[in-house]
């Protein structure tokens, strides 16, 4: 079967384009409909300044290099590896409860990457360079270079698996979702040994991130499951879905327990006895608000929420999804700022000004542009694809 | 083929800026002080009128360490850094994607975005315009009115470098990071 | 509003300035910023392919260190520091290598131009050089026909450089007697005092003393060669003891083995009491002081019958006693390679005189006088000299100086100051103008290369003294606020568009050297020679006919020889007709091949081929050891009488101390919540000369306030926050720099910032003005200013 002859098999729904950007014109709908096109808006623009003024449009520094993109990079990146472990529950495992998303989620984790994509591809400066020179000289110490690859071939695999669980093909699905969910796996960690191998950063420095990385993308993708059922379903669960959703509220409670004792002990190690440019960056990042925020919205109020009525009450733990995912966001954002917090250069190179203390950074307007505008096409394409393809389980299973 | 290193005698220097302002001409450097391959740092005085700290404010030069175990070099995802045949770590700016993660990865803070070619530089000894003509000092080096720095190739035995550091106490920066400098300062 | 623009986007580094940025040219404005001819590429690097390296000087400031110019395509790319001259040893500072900026500023003086608007107003039209000329003719002759020939209602006005000469020539000509220059604002009482004390403003050996005290010289950041290369290399038990005595913790004080803040003004006490240890506790050369000293014993009398102990100085100098016998002991134990830096910048206070003389004796009793690591007189090969004309004016008055003091009632001197000499005093002068206490009328300036109303304290009565005049002539580079004050400006070429007059180095290590013509000039610029060939083709014969209206010898001379005889004499064009090339041609005719080298290698001295080599990656010998001229007459001061003066008989008839002595007059208490004002040099800035350069400005946008930082904490002044500082001259805007290198009650900021002259792109209004504040106070003796007298208040703005 040549490549041409495969695309033709997958099952699509044949609508007007009139029709596939038709809606129900709820208020709730309206609303995000709006949002969607002026985040889009927002794209197109950021876009344009960053064309015009390079990373000049960005918040970025000498001293602070990575900035609000790449955070939200690793926040959709995470978000699609989250996704594509909660798809692989159902079908690479088998667990039946969880077929009912497989396919949703599955897709879900391609949007998802896309997106990331495409908010990084104005974050590099030479993205076709990068295309270039990544095949004719590859870095191969590099964790970037791992990492992008790996995420090139993931996105190939999940791409093909969603074909397959299209055409209803659940064995070919199985396979190749392995080999997909392996790859993200890998190219996950890689993202975490992005930060893991900066022996100069000793904040960043060491196995936890890569490890740390796997599990809160699982907490992410559960969070995120909740939120396109809860969509999905207008908060009207069926019971197949009831189900599958308190499994899943209850092995997040698992997960959070575990990210709780994961910073516990994160926190600790770093603040013990007091090693300089860690010990020093560790409380500096305690003294932040930005931290609070995601251990209140990630780790304490999904905890409790959900450990109240053993993941019965779906709703409150969809709307703790939402709010979870800006704890999430947070979490991406911190990750990268508290990095490059300290400065490796502590002595003033000017005769007028303060011996640097902490890398101040706060994003741009293109910056915060284009992240909301990854989030718009994140939602765009899902919605496109949810006309376009039956993204519920089919009927026989 | 030379090993090229540089030994600084860096209590002479005297934070007279006169190496940022040679590297700025000699290799087109755009102004902005992020933007420079080349630095001088000192710390605020210590202590009060008048008992002051004389040694907290002793001013150090500073650049790319052109470092045998280069972090930068390792994490570029497309080998744009690279060790040239003089072990100078160099950036190719063909293959440079601007990717920045050298820049994070660099203990020394000591690259910066080149807003001409907009790809990630640094000092590379002059490589590229002193070295390739012949010359055998680096421009920083040159200029310098106290004579804080020694350029030369740790190969040749002879060299004046590879002299003073056989009989002349030394550290490198941050040395725990095992970067492997090829800046000695000399005590 | 232009300007504007671009000085925001500068200060937000988010767009690349290149050289054709900045603002745009709106008449009459004629400053502003057109595409340089060459197109100089400032920010690529230098090139491969071909190149010429010729040989220069720099003139960034007053050192002239050796440099080679890269030029590429004609245009200037690099400036490499020439390792021949033994003077600058192969260095170049910042601004040396921030030339090209300079050369390349786009807000660089481009045509003649004739002020349109009011005085100071900045309004000028472009015209031609023969445009100007005339100008400057009219009014000059119109001003001498109505003074009747007295050519000394002219003053004329010079900075330093290595064309200062030629520009004096044409003073000389002119046949005015009123000059002023840089020298009562900078040196005049430390050069004046060592010559009458030993003989000449020696050069200090710093490269072979053991021991150095740097007493207000920051040789750190007010460089001078070979002073600065010789001194740091050494420092930091790297063979020489540095003792610095500055009240502010200086970059030569980072460098130093003992730091001893001083109250300002009190460095004489401090010497006194030096001096008393090494008397009293019998530790001086007693046979140098036996050979060579003149009245040795009332200089001992006047210290110990005094009690100038070190007790009685620590109250006066705030230095503790027991580092005063230390240093004293240790200066001596070291004596002769020991060195008491004479200074270079006077005046700090009224008595800077006495204090340079104390110096100089103090050294002298170590003996380190003429000899390896201490003062030296060093050699200087000579020139042929060039050409001047000095015409006699029958009808010219002598310098408009203040009316000789009442003798009758003990005073003595002039209204001015003690002593008078060349270089004048230029705020006594001033002051005098403005008060009309003038012996006749002056009412019109040349100026060449100065800035008096930046660079001379008491900046607002200098444009008073300006808007009196009726014309004024400015010779520049760019649009300084003295420029912007004038009525015609001529615009010359910069330093690497010019052969400038050859000239001799003296020292341990002569030389000669030559600044040669690196690339051509650009717009319609010259250098002054040839402006001034012009100006007096012009000028020279209707000039001579208002003499031939009123000096009746001139007349009677014409009766007897002709008048084509006696123009010959009073042709002020003579002087300039040579060329440069063939007069430095002339000037080193008496060294074969000097010509050569100097146009080919930049510098010049006998056996150079043969002395100069190198003997590491960063040093060069000039002379073999046994060649240099450490010594050139084993120790023998070179005054009249071959002896050091401890006592000046004749000053006494000028109300002057012959011996230095303290005086109750010279202590002073810092009134409460005022400061006490000081003033003083950075490494990358040149007085005013340098604040416009990109380069530069990028390593410093502006200058600071220097405040201790508990009393700014106390004041609630943080960091960078903007503070009123006022004295009785006025007041001004500055941000604050809190720190401990600064005594409570004193306050610092870097001279040569905040000028008011808008066609300057990057210093206009950027920092401040200290001569804003700075009052007009002046030592007795030569009228210089001194400098850190004034009191000021600070309030948070
Ligand atoms: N408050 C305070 N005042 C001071 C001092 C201080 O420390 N504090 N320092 C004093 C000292 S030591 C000195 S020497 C004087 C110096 O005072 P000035 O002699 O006035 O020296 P600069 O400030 O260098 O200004 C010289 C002028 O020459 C111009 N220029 C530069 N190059 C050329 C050239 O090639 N040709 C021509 N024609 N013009 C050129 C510059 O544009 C500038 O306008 O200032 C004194 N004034
Ligand atoms: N980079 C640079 N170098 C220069 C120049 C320049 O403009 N820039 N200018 C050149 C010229 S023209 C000159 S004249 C020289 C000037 O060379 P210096 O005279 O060395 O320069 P200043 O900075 O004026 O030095 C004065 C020092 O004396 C201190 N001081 C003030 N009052 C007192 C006092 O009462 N007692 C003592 N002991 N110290 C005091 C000040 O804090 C300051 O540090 O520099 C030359 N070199
Ligand atoms: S040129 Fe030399 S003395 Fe000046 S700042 Fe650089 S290293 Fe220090
Ligand atoms: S100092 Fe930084 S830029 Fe230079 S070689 Fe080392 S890691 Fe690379
Ligand atoms: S910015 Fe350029 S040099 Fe640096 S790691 Fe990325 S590709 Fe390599
Ligand atoms: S060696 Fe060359 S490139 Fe490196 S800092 Fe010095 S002048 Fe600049
Ligand atoms: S000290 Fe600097 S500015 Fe002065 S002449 Fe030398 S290089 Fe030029
Ligand atoms: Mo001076």
């Amino acid at each position: 079967m040549s490549i041409k002859e495969f695309i033709a098999t997958i099952p699509y729904n044949r609508i007007s384009l009139r029709d596939l950007f038709a809606f129900e014109k709820s208020p709730v709908n309206i609303l995000i409909a709006l949002m969607t096109l002026s985040f889009l808006v927002m794209f197109a623009l950021g876009v344009a300044i960053y064309l015009e003024h390079g990373h000049h449009a960005y918040g970025v520094s000498r001293q602070h290099p990575w900035g609000l993109l790449i955070a939200v990079y690793i926040f959709f990146v995470v978000s699609s590896t989250g996704l594509c472990i909660v798809g692989s529950l159902g079908d690479v495992f088998g667990f039946k409860d969880y077929m009912a998303v497989s396919k949703r989620a599955i897709f879900g984790s391609i949007v998802t990457i896309i997106s990331g994509f495409a908010v990084i591809a104005f974050e590099i400066g030479h993205p076709v360079t990068m295309v270039i020179y990544n095949v004719l000289s590859p870095g191969l110490t590099s964790a970037i270079w791992w990492m992008g690859t790996l995420y090139g071939i993931y996105l190939t695999f999940m791409v093909v698996e969603f074909v397959f669980l299209l055409r209803n093909d659940m064995r070919m699905a199985r396979y190749v979702g392995f080999f997909g969910l392996m790859f993200g796996l890998l190219a996950h960690s890689n993202l975490g040994g992005v930060f893991g191998f900066l022996n100069a950063r000793p904040i960043a420095n060491g196995v936890f991130y890569p490890t740390y990385f796997i599990l809160t993308a699982f907490i992410t993708g559960i969070f995120i499951t909740f939120i396109i059922l809860g969509f999905r379903y207008k908060l009207n669960f069926t019971e197949e879905i009831k189900k599958l959703l308190t499994g899943l509220a209850k092995i997040q409670a698992l997960l959070i327990s575990i990210l709780i004792f994961f910073v516990s002990w994160k926190m600790l190690t770093d603040i013990y006895d007091g090693l300089p440019g860690r010990a020093d960056v560790a409380l500096h990042i305690l003294g932040s608000w930005t931290f609070w925020i995601e251990v209140v919205l990630v780790m304490i109020v999904p905890m409790v929420v959900i450990l109240r009525n053993m993941g019965e009450n779906l709703k409150a733990i969809f709307w703790i999804s939402l709010s979870g995912m800006i704890g999430i966001f947070f979490m991406r954002y911190n990750l990268v700022h508290d990095a490059q917090l300290k400065p490796l250069q502590m002595l003033k190179i000017k005769e007028y000004q303060l011996a640097p203390e902490w890398i101040h950074y706060f994003p741009s307007a293109a910056e915060i542009m284009i992240s909301l505008g990854g989030l718009g096409l994140c939602i765009l394409l899902y919605f496109i694809g949810s006309k376009l393809f039956n993204l519920d389980a089919d009927a026989h299973h | 083929m030379a090993r090229y290193a540089m030994a600084l005698d860096y209590k002479n220097c005297i934070d007279c800026k006169a190496c940022e302002v040679a590297c700025k001409e000699e290799n087109g450097i755009l102004l902005g002080a992020d933007k420079q391959r080349i630095w001088v740092g000192h710390g605020e005085i210590k202590g009060e009128y008048p008992f002051l700290d004389i040694t907290s404010n002793t001013f150090m030069p500073s650049q790319c360490q052109q470092c045998e175990t280069a972090p930068c070099e390792s994490v570029c995802p497309t080998h744009a850094t690279y060790y040239d045949e003089n072990g100078v770590v160099r950036v190719d700016s063909e293959k440079c994607i601007l990717c920045s993660y050298c820049m994070v990865a660099c203990p020394y803070d000591a690259r910066y975005v080149d807003d001409r070619t907009h790809i990630v530089d640094k000092c590379n000894f002059c490589s590229d315009t002193r070295l390739v003509r012949g010359e055998t000092t680096t421009a920083c080096q040159a200029t310098c009115p106290t004579k804080v720095r020694i350029f030369g190739d740790l190969d040749d035995p002879e060299s004046e470098i590879s002299q003073v550091l056989r009989v002349r106490e030394y550290f490198t920066l941050k040395p725990h990071l095992g970067t492997n400098p090829k800046l000695f300062y000399l005590t | 509003m232009k300007v504007e623009i671009s000085r925001r986007k500068f200060l937000q580094g988010s767009v690349a300035m290149t050289v054709f940025g900045g603002s745009a040219v709106t008449v009459p404005n004629l400053f502003s910023n057109e595409p340089p001819q060459a197109k100089p590429a400032l920010f690529s690097k230098t090139g491969t392919g071909e190149a010429q390296e010729i040989p220069t000087l720099c003139e960034m400031c007053v050192n002239k260190c050796a440099a080679l110019a890269r030029v590429e395509n004609g245009v200037v790319t690099k400036l490499d520091p020439n390792p021949l001259f033994p003077k600058s040893k192969n260095m170049l500072c910042p601004r040396g290598n921030a030339a090209i900026s300079a050369l390349y500023d786009p807000d660089r003086l481009k045509y003649p131009m004739i002020r349109i608007g009011e005085r100071g107003e900045g309004k000028f039209q472009r015209v031609t050089w023969d445009e100007a000329y005339n100008y400057i003719m009219q009014k000059t002759l119109k001003i001498l026909d109505e003074e009747q020939d007295n050519r000394s209602s002219f003053l004329f006005c010079a900075g330093e450089g290595m064309a200062e000469h030629t520009f004096k020539s044409f003073y000389e000509a002119f046949g005015s007697a009123n000059w002023l220059n840089h020298s009562s604002i900078c040196l005049q009482t430390v050069a004046s005092a060592y010559g009458v004390t030993i003989g000449k403003y020696p050069e200090a050996d710093l490269e072979n003393a053991d021991y150095v005290i740097m007493a207000g010289a920051n040789r750190a950041e007010a460089i001078v060669t070979p002073d600065t290369m010789d001194l740091f290399k050494r420092t930091k038990n790297r063979g020489a003891k540095l003792v610095c005595i500055d009240p502010r913790f200086t970059n030569t004080a980072a460098k130093a083995d003992l730091w001893l803040p001083i109250k300002p003004g009190t460095d004489l006490a401090f010497v006194l009491a030096l001096t008393y240890v090494v008397l009293t506790e019998e530790l001086y050369n007693k046979s140098y002081v036996e050979a060579y000293f003149n009245d040795f014993e009332l200089y001992r009398q006047n210290i110990v019958e005094n009690q100038y102990t070190p007790e009685w100085a620590q109250t006066i100098t705030g230095i503790d006693a027991k580092h005063i016998y230390q240093v004293a002991r240790d200066f001596m134990a070291h004596a002769p390679r020991a060195v008491y830096y004479p200074g270079r910048r006077s005046t700090f206070a009224k008595n800077d005189f006495q204090l340079r003389r104390a110096m100089a004796i103090f050294q002298a009793l170590g003996g380190g006088i003429d000899t390896k690591g201490g003062l030296i007189f060093g050699k200087q090969f000579t020139l042929k000299g060039h050409e001047t004309l000095a015409p006699l004016y029958e009808r010219a008055q002598g310098r408009a100086l203040g009316k000789p003091r009442n003798h009758d009632r003990g005073h003595t001197g002039y209204h001015d100051c003690a002593i008078v000499t060349g270089g004048g005093s230029w705020i006594q002068w001033r002051n005098r103008f403005l008060d009309n206490d003038m012996p006749y009328n002056v009412r019109g300036m040349y100026i060449y290369k100065h800035n008096p109303i930046i660079n001379t304290p008491g900046s607002a009565k200098t444009i008073e003294m300006f808007k009196k005049m009726e014309l004024i002539v400015c010779i520049d580079t760019m649009p300084s606020d003295t420029v912007m004050y004038s009525d015609v400006i001529l615009p010359e070429c910069h330093y690497l568009e010019r052969t400038d007059p050859v000239k001799t180095f003296g020292g341990a290590e002569p030389s000669i050297a030559q600044r040669n013509k690196v690339v051509e000039p650009m717009y319609e610029t010259k250098p002054v020679r040839d402006i001034l060939r012009s100006l007096t083709r012009m000028l020279s014969r209707p000039m001579f006919d208002i003499t031939k209206k009123y000096d009746e010898s001139v007349q009677a001379e014409i009766a007897e020889y002709g008048e084509e005889e006696v123009f010959k004499q009073f042709d002020i064009n003579q002087p300039f007709r040579e060329h440069q090339e063939h007069l430095n041609e002339h000037e080193v005719s008496a060294y074969p091949g000097a010509a050569e080298a100097l146009r080919t290698k930049g510098v010049y001295y006998p056996d150079m081929e043969q002395y100069f080599k190198q003997i590491s990656v960063n040093d060069f010998e000039y002379y073999p050891e046994n060649k240099r001229y450490y010594s050139i007459g084993n120790g023998k001061p070179l005054t009249p009488s071959g002896k050091i003066e401890c006592n000046l008989n004749n000053l006494v008839a000028k109300g002057i101390d012959p011996m230095p002595k303290w005086r109750q007059e010279y202590e002073y208490i810092i009134p409460q919540n005022k400061f006490l004002l000081l003033t003083g040099r950075h490494a990358q800035f040149t007085q005013s000369s340098t604040r416009n350069n990109a380069k530069l400005r990028d390593l410093m946008i502006e200058n600071f306030l220097w405040i201790n930082k508990r009393v700014a904490q106390k004041m609630d002044i943080a960091f960078g926050e903007t503070v009123e500082v006022s004295s009785s001259m006025g007041s001004l805007h500055i941000k604050a720099y809190p720190t401990e290198k600064i005594a409570p009650d004193q306050l610092f900021f870097i001279h040569g910032f905040g000028e008011e002259s808008e066609a300057l792109t990057w210093s206009y209004q950027n920092g401040a003005n200290d001569n804003a504040i700075i009052e007009d106070h002046v030592e007795p003796v030569y009228g210089s200013a001194a400098m850190h007298e004034t009191f000021v208040e600070i309030k948070k703005v």
